[in-house]
């Protein structure tokens, strides 16, 4: 399904140009589920960036491919009518633009790059109500501008509200956990379970593992320095909580 | 005097001997002689000129032609309104008028104070009227009960000029829209309105002009105690586009809002101005003006509020400018100014200029909004706030000219 060869990338202008990929590589097949770990600073998130196409990176080596297709030429808005979908860390708040609104532009200009029709005004607000109602969000939020003033928890609800609302094939979920009280992490793991399927594959970044108690992955990596530099099964993010990336990357150096 | 009277433009353009040609062809009067020297001291005010240094007119305006674009289709609705139509040779009115309205189309001149401040105003005075137009169109406007009043100014023609002066009586609500539409080489309208006691006015304007026309549009408003104004303006520049406004608060108690956002493309310039002068007690201003600029694109904003060491005591005034640089080559000129000297005073403003936020534009894009697309969603929600204040009639018609214009 996603799979990542050698891929390297810099960050900054030609000579300041620092380098954040240093020869990745992963696979995740359809139908799993692997979740990426690793200290503070340690590319996760610029990983998920130059995944979906944030400006800013250059990649200079290397290929990431979806379902055999090249994503790294591709503009973020056909990677994601391809199917990539970013949870983000800090969601971004949107002043002006109702959730609702958004999130159904969003749909529709999917829709459109597919070749597919929109989906009927009717279809999208019983869709909303289904969604909102698993995920315990109040329907008056989803009137709000997008994020603004929302709680942090809230914004992470909200990120797979849209998730759920559009049906990627591909997902990042990039700490996602982050914020949530207790009851929420359960509601928003089922949420994300709901979406396990054959056809789907999943990126559970995470420093925590009782996210991944919730979402029970089928692999676990270790990132640092711009590299996978450990592999292994969910017992790896155990051993993990208990040694620190200290003890567990001591044996791997 | 024709004679005389060019002698007081130095070394006149094309355009201005058009100008002063046209004058000589108006009927003899003294307030119309008055009103033309105001312009004539400067001429076509030009980038020497402190109030007009972004916006040259002279430069602009070599000569008097018919350009080659034609008016743009008028947006605002028509049903249910009393249309007003001023064209460069023509005008046209309601048949009948409702009572609450009446029309008062002098055959002189009316006085204008303060024209040596608005020469583009003065212009309009001088050359108002001549065919079946009005030199000063006088509507008193006696009942709130009244369908809205819309002006439109478009048709082909070299210029286009017209003053009109209202009278809203006291406590009673006005509701009005213009809409100026080009077509005319050079379009100068001077608009003035006298608020009575509590007496109360919503005012939108709609304007679009092509890349070969000049605008000048002089909006004049004196607000006695308790009276209140709302203005709107959404404004596509022309070749040179000045959208000016000049209020008095007079008496105790007056509330003003002036709203604009401007959005200005490639060969176009949108100038918005005001002058608040705080002139009584404990009087409210609130100004919001928004811009959207792209390549080639100029904005303009002007803003002064002016508050009297006296009666300007208890002032609440407040000037917001935001403008967004939507690509390369685009260009934005601001001056908000408070000039305060009363101490008991609540004065704010605030100025600030940029681009979209890439982290924004790059959420938007990853939900799979293309880049177009996310790009006037964000402008659009940006300037949205502007246009809040339009009537209820107009502005969801004034979003949809905006939206279609950002995703053109
Ligand atoms: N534009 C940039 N210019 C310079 N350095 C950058 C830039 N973007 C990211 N970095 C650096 O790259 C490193 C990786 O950041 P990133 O956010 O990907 O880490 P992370 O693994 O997600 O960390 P966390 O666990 O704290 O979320 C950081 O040291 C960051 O400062
Ligand atoms: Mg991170």
């Amino acid at each position: 399904m996603l799979k990542i060869t050698n891929l390297s990338a810099t960050v900054g202008e030609a000579a300041e140009a620092k380098t954040i990929l240093n020869g990745l590589s992963l696979n995740v097949p359809a139908g799993e589920v692997h979740a990426i770990m690793g200290p503070n600073g340690a590319v996760k998130s610029t990983l998920s960036y130059v995944l979906t196409g944030r400006s800013g990176y250059e990649v200079t080596g290397g290929s990431a491919t979806l379902n055999g297709e090249d994503v790294l030429d591709m503009d973020p808005e056909i990677r994601a009518a391809k199917g990539m979908f970013l949870s983000f860390q800090y969601p971004i708040e949107i002043p002006g633009v109702p959730v609702m609104t958004f999130v159904r532009t969003a749909m529709n200009a999917q829709r459109k790059a597919r070749g597919e029709a929109e989906i009927s005004a009717p279809d999208f607000i019983k869709k909303s109500r289904d969604v909102a109602k698993m995920l315990n969000l109040d329907a008056e939020m989803l009137k709000r501008p997008v994020n603004v003033g929302f709680s942090g928890g809230e914004k992470k609800r909200l990120e797979i509200y849209q998730m759920m609302m559009l049906e990627p094939k591909f997902l990042i979920l990039d700490e996602t956990d982050s914020g949530l009280d207790i009851d929420a992490l359960k509601t928003v793991a089922d949420g994300v379970n709901a979406m396990r399927d054959p056809s789907r594959g999943m990126l559970v970044i995470t420093h925590y593992q009782r996210l991944l108690d919730y979402i029970k992955p089928d692999k676990v990596h270790v990132l640092a320095k711009g590299q996978i530099i450990k592999t292994g099964g969910p017992e790896l993010a155990l051993r993990l909580e208990q040694e620190g990336y200290d003890g567990v990357l001591g044996e791997a150096a | 005097m024709t004679t005389a009277l060019r002698d007081f433009i130095k070394n006149p353009t094309t355009a201005e001997l058009e100008l002063v040609a046209r004058y000589a062809m108006q009927p003899e009067d003294g307030r119309r002689e008055r009103a033309f020297l105001a312009f004539a001291e400067t001429g076509l005010p030009h980038r020497r000129m402190e109030a007009w240094k972004w916006s040259d007119f002279k430069a602009a305006l070599k000569a008097l032609e018919t350009p080659a674009s034609a008016s743009a289709n008028d947006p605002v609705p028509h049903d249910g309104a009393l249309v007003f139509r001023f064209a460069p040779t023509g005008f046209e009115q309601p048949k009948t008028l409702p009572e609450g309205v009446r029309i008062l189309t002098q055959p002189t001149t009316q006085a204008l104070s303060g024209a040596e401040d608005v020469p583009l105003g003065a212009l309009a005075a001088a050359l108002a009227g001549g065919g079946a137009r009005p030199s000063t169109m006088v509507i008193e406007i006696t009942s709130s009960d009244l369908p809205r009043l819309h002006f439109v100014f478009d048709g082909a023609g070299e210029a286009s000029f017209a003053r009109i002066i209202f009278l809203v009586r006291s406590g009673v609500s006005l509701t009005m829209t213009e809409s100026y539409l080009g077509g005319a080489g050079f379009t100068a309208a001077l608009l003035e309105f006298n608020l009575e006691d509590a007496a109360r006015l919503n005012r939108t304007i709609y304007q679009r002009g092509g890349t070969d026309e000049a605008l000048a549009v002089t909006g004049l408003i004196n607000l006695a105690a308790n009276s209140a104004a709302v203005q709107t303006t959404l404004a596509f520049g022309a070749k040179v586009a000045r959208m000016e406004t000049r209020a008095v608060h007079q008496g105790s108690g007056a509330k003003l809002t002036l709203n604009a956002a401007y959005l200005s493309g490639k060969g176009l310039h949108a100038d918005i101005t005001t002058h608040v002068r705080h002139g009584a007690p404990g009087c409210v201003t609130r100004q919001l003006t928004k811009g959207a600029v792209l390549d080639g694109g100029t904005g303009v904003f002007q803003g002064k509020f002016f508050v009297p060491r006296k009666t300007g005591q208890h002032t609440d005034a407040d000037m917001q400018h935001q403008a967004l640089l939507l690509e390369d080559g685009a260009v934005v000129f601001a001056k908000p100014e408070l000039e305060i000297y009363a101490d008991d005073v609540e004065c704010a403003h605030g100025n600030t200029c940029g681009a979209l936020d890439d982290a924004q534009m790059f959420y938007l894009r990853q939900r799979g909004i293309p880049e177009t697309q996310a790009r006037a969603m964000l402008t659009e929600a940006f300037i949205a706030e502007a246009l809040s204040t339009a009537d209820d009639s107009v502005r969801d018609v004034l979003l949809a000219e905006a939206q279609n214009w950002l995703s053109s």
